[in-house]
């Protein structure tokens, strides 16, 4: 458990102010922010690169404020791998327990555990230019968890792999998560990831904690502007599917939604907000998905506007000014809402 | 003439490039002035000479013992100037470039004056470190003149490592001395090595300050430039020659490696 009061630190351009958190290990915890927002600088505070101006840091229940990295037991896996060029993969893995003064029959078992469960038991006598980014990142996990650490801070560790490779590390992560009941904090910009991995989030923005909770709570009940044009970008809907007829049936809780992308089990579905027609009539069409609901609230944005429409669950579609004068649309009209199955994201 | 008939473009572009061969010629026409001015008989004789292995040795031993120091003194120096905030830093920053900007001859006197007047240099003496007309001074003299090509080609290196590594090595249990051994150090190694040769063969040829510090005895330290100085003087030209190829060998040697192992490094 990581638990962090009042930390203020200053670095010039990147700064923290007054950051509260509680992170539990059983929870897989994410935090979510834009560039800048200071969630690098936050993650090395806690590793102990950083003392901060104020406030304490506490792993499970003993303050660490002023305990040297080295002392903590919290590893740190980057965006951009970071592994140690001069070694090969299995040196780098190693490299914490030789710290340690792991006899060296240990070290080698341990380093083939860790391979075995990331699957790059084949890479260990390379060295870090011959790999591809998915397999650097592998054996930079590799690297921090071998020590079986405290706690784990992720720094956007998948940001910089391709969609295929960032989707397989996803389930690793969560799988190594349920495996070694570690405290983790995973740093990301990317909401999808954050609602993939969280079970709970937090938000950072300028250096401030904004908003704190399990991520369909923070999604539903945005406490700020910034969570809620933060999360306003996507609809995101956590469901069951049911693939029939080759399409997946999404439930939703209380609707059910069609996507033409064939996927099984608990997942996310999201749809970007001006994928969605709005009408006042049920409209005929080839798309798949059409609800009957109620205009909540309209959220001003200049030329275009924000309906939040509740159809069993909270709906984002934006239309032009145009269209919401000629429809006459006010809060708590009765509406329809239609959308393409193919417009409909499942991750 | 070929290839400037098989460069097509504008006058502008043959004249900027016959630029470039005028001051290439120029420069090799020295370096084969030198080579030929002997025959190959009467060089490898004068190589063979007691005087001129008297200073190779000496000369290869005082660089050798120099870059050494520049070694020793410059890696932390450069690692605390990159990574470490303190009052003065930039100040610290313009002095230890100095010696960049300092003729080497007046080094050689300040050298002089401090070795040989002040009560410092007296204790020294007193403790059997003479560095006055010694090859002490010779290694003293080649320090002074050329740490600061050390530090700066360290400072490129290390301004080049992301700090953190450091940081990653210290989570997994390492202190700040140990991450830098085990991580930035051998992360270095170009570096090191291409600021190693560069210094190693600029101290083989450094002439002003050891001049004055060491002086120019003959069989006592007489290193390559000086015994191409004194031979010089006193009309003994085979040997001069075979000092000055020996030392165009070694400066070309060095160039060589340094462009292969300095990659991104620089240092001027």
């Amino acid at each position: 458990m990581i638990r962090v009061e009042n930390i203020s630190k200053n670095l010039g351009e990147f700064f923290l102010t007054d950051i509260n958190l509680e992170v539990n290990a059983i929870d897989y915890f994410m935090i979510v922010g834009p560039t800048g927002a200071g969630k690098t600088i936050l993650l090395e505070t806690i590793a102990g690169i950083y003392r901060p101006d104020k406030g304490k840091i506490f792993l499970n229940d003993h303050d660490i404020t002023n305990a040297p990295p080295r002392d903590r037991n919290i590893n740190v896996v980057y965006q951009d791998y970071m592994l140690f060029p001069h070694l090969t993969a299995a040196q780098n893995i190693g490299f914490g327990l030789r710290s340690r003064k792991i006899s060296k029959t240990v070290t080698k078992r341990k380093i083939n555990e860790v391979a075995n469960l990331l699957g790059i038991s084949h890479l260990l006598c390379r060295y870090s230019d011959t790999l591809s980014g998915g397999e650097k990142q592998r054996v930079s996990i590799a690297r921090a968890i071998i020590t079986e650490p405290k706690a784990l801070l992720l720094d956007e560790p998948l940001s910089a792999l391709d969609p295929q490779t960032k989707d397989k590390l996803r389930h690793e992560l969560k799988k190594i998560h349920l495996l070694m009941k570690t405290t983790i904090i995973h740093v990301t910009h990317s909401l999808e990831e954050a609602f993939f991995l969280g079970d709970q989030i937090a938000l950072l923005d300028k250096g401030k904690i904004v908003q704190v909770g399990e991520p369909k709570e923070v999604f539903r009940k945005p406490n700020s502007k910034f969570t809620a044009d933060f999360m306003g970008v996507d609809n995101i809907f956590k469901g069951k599917s049911t693939i029939i007829n080759g399409a997946s049936h999404i439930d939703a809780g209380g609707i059910t939604i069609v996507s033409t992308t064939p996927a099984y089990g608990n997942l996310f579905a999201s749809i970007r907000p001006e994928e969605i027609f709005v009408s006042k009539q049920p409209i005929v069409s080839s798309a798949r998905n059409s609800f009957h609901g109620n205009v909540e609230n309209i959220i001003d944005k200049g030329v275009i506007l924000n309906l939040l429409i509740d159809v069993g669950i909270p709906f984002i579609v934006v239309i032009t000014r145009q269209s919401l004068d000629s429809m006459k649309l006010k809060i708590s009209d009765s509406v329809y809402i239609t959308f393409k199955a193919a417009a409909v994201h499942v991750f | 003439m070929m290839i400037l008939q098989k460069l097509k473009g504008s006058g502008f572009k043959i004249i900027t490039i016959s630029f470039v061969l005028l001051l290439a010629a120029f420069i090799l026409a020295q370096v084969v002035c030198v080579v030929t001015y002997t025959t190959p008989q009467v060089l490898i004789k004068s190589l063979a000479s007691r005087e001129i292995w008297f200073a190779i040795k000496l000369s290869l031993i005082t660089a050798v013992i120099s870059t050494i120091l520049c070694i020793i003194i410059s890696v932390p120096a450069a690692y605390a100037l990159v990574r470490y905030d303190f009052p003065g830093k930039s100040f610290f920053n313009t002095i230890l470039d100095m010696p960049l900007a300092l003729p080497p001859l007046v080094a050689g006197v300040g050298l002089l004056i401090l070795f040989g007047t002040t009560p410092f240099g007296k204790a020294l003496a007193k403790a059997g470190l003479v560095f006055v007309y010694t090859p002490l001074g010779i290694i003293i003299a080649q320090f002074f003149v050329n740490v600061p090509f050390m530090l700066r080609i360290l400072k490129s290196t290390f301004q080049g490592i992301n700090p953190r590594y450091e940081y990653i090595a210290q989570g997994l249990g390492c202190t700040e001395a140990q991450a830098f051994w085990r991580v930035t150090l051998p992360m270095s190694k170009n570096g090191l090595l291409a600021g190693s040769v560069i210094t190693w063969s600029k101290g083989i040829g450094e002439f002003g300050a050891a001049l004055m510090v060491a002086g120019a005895t003959r069989m006592k330290t007489e290193i390559l430039p000086i015994s191409l100085y004194l031979n010089m003087s006193c009309g003994e030209l085979d040997l001069a020659i075979a000092a000055a190829t020996i030392l165009i060998v070694i400066s070309f040697a060095s160039l060589f490696i340094f462009e292969r192992y300095s990659g991104t490094v620089h240092f001027l």
